[in-house]
C-alpha cells in the first residue's frame, strides 16, 4: 500500500513539473494543473478510506468543487487570450503597444 | 489483488507522464481521461465506490468535457502527438525510464512485495476476506457533507455561485 502512495505522489510531482515548464500551448499547462488536482483527489480518497476515518471523505469532494471553480476561471482567461490573439501560444502573450 | 492495484498505479503514473510531456492538448486530455479511469480503479479497490463515481461523473464527465470543447476552440491545424516531435517523445521516454527505475528499485529491496502488503492494514479489516470490499463508508462520509459539514457545503455553494459571475465578468468584451 505505501508503494501506491509513492506512485501517486510521484504523479503529483510529474504534473507539477509539467505545469511549470511551458511549451507552445497555454492550455497544456492548465491540463497539467488538472492532473495535479486529480492526483491530490486520489491521494485524499485513498488515505480517508484506508484510515477508516469516514468524516474526512468530505475533503476529496470539497477539493473537487474548488478544482471545478478554478478550471472555470482558468478556461475563461484562456478564452480571452484566444479571442485576442487567435491561438493560445505563450509566445504571443505580449502587452507591448508600440 | 494489491499487485493489480500496484500495476494500475504504475499505469496511472505513465498516463501522467503522457500529458505532462506536453503533446497537443487533445492528446493530453485523452491521457488525462485514461489516468482518471485508472485512478477511479485504485480508489474503488479500497472500497470507495462513491468516490470513484464522483471521479467519473464530476471530474471526467464535467471538467474534461469542458476542457475538450475549449481545446477544440483553441487548437491548431496539425496537432502533434508523442511520435511526431522529438522533444515530446524524449520527455515521455525520460519519464518512463524514471518510473521503470523506481519500480525496479522498489522491487530490489530486502522485503518482499507480497509479504509487505499482507502485513499491512488488511489484517485489521474484519469484513470480507480479500477481493473487492464494498464497505459503504464513503457514502456516509459524502452524506455527512450535508449534516456535519454544512459550513463546507455553504462555502462551496457560494464559491460556485460567485465563480459564474467571475467567468462572465472576465470574458466581457472591453472595446
Amino acid at each position: 500500500m505505501p508503494y501506491i502512495y509513492i506512485n501517486i505522489i510521484l504523479a503529483f510531482v510529474i504534473s507539477l513539473i509539467g505545469t511549470l515548464i511551458y511549451r507552445s500551448h497555454l492550455i497544456s499547462s492548465l491540463l497539467c494543473l488538472e492532473g495535479m488536482i486529480l492526483s491530490l483527489f486520489t491521494l485524499n480518497a485513498l488515505l480517508s478510506l484506508n484510515i477508516n476515518f469516514t468524516l474526512s471523505t468530505i475533503v476529496p469532494l470539497i477539493l473537487l468543487v474548488f478544482a471545478a471553480c478554478e478550471a472555470a476561471v482558468g478556461l475563461a482567461l484562456l478564452i480571452i487570450i484566444s479571442n485576442t490573439y487567435g491561438l493560445d501560444y505563450v509566445q504571443n502573450l505580449n502587452l507591448l503597444q508600440c | 489483488m494489491m499487485y493489480i492495484v500496484f500495476i494500475m498505479s504504475v499505469f496511472y503514473v505513465v498516463g501522467f507522464i503522457g500529458f505532462s510531456s506536453k503533446p497537443s492538448p487533445v492528446y493530453g486530455g485523452m491521457s488525462l481521461v485514461v489516468s482518471g479511469g485508472l485512478g477511479c480503479g485504485i480508489v474503488m479497490s479500497s472500497g470507495g465506490s462513491f468516490l470513484g463515481l464522483v471521479v467519473f461523473l464530476v471530474y471526467l464527465g464535467g471538467m474534461m468535457v469542458v476542457f475538450g470543447y475549449t481545446t477544440a476552440m483553441a487548437t491548431e491545424e496539425y496537432p502533434e502527438t508523442w511520435g511526431s516531435n522529438v522533444v515530446v517523445l524524449s520527455a515521455f521516454l525520460v519519464g518512463l525510464l524514471m518510473e521503470i527505475f523506481m519500480v525496479m528499485w522498489l522491487f530490489s529491496g530486502e522485503h518482499e512485495l507480497v509479504g509487505f502488503y499482507f502485513s499491512g492494514l488488511e489484517g485489521l479489516m474484519v469484513l470480507g476476506e480479500g477481493g473487492f470490499e464494498y464497505v459503504r463508508e464513503d457514502y456516509s462520509g459524502g452524506a455527512s457533507l450535508y449534516s456535519y459539514g454544512f459550513w463546507f457545503l455553504a462555502m462551496a455553494g457560494w464559491m460556485l455561485f460567485v465563480s459564474i459571475f467571475i467567468a462572465i465578468e472576465v470574458t466581457r468584451k472591453r472595446y
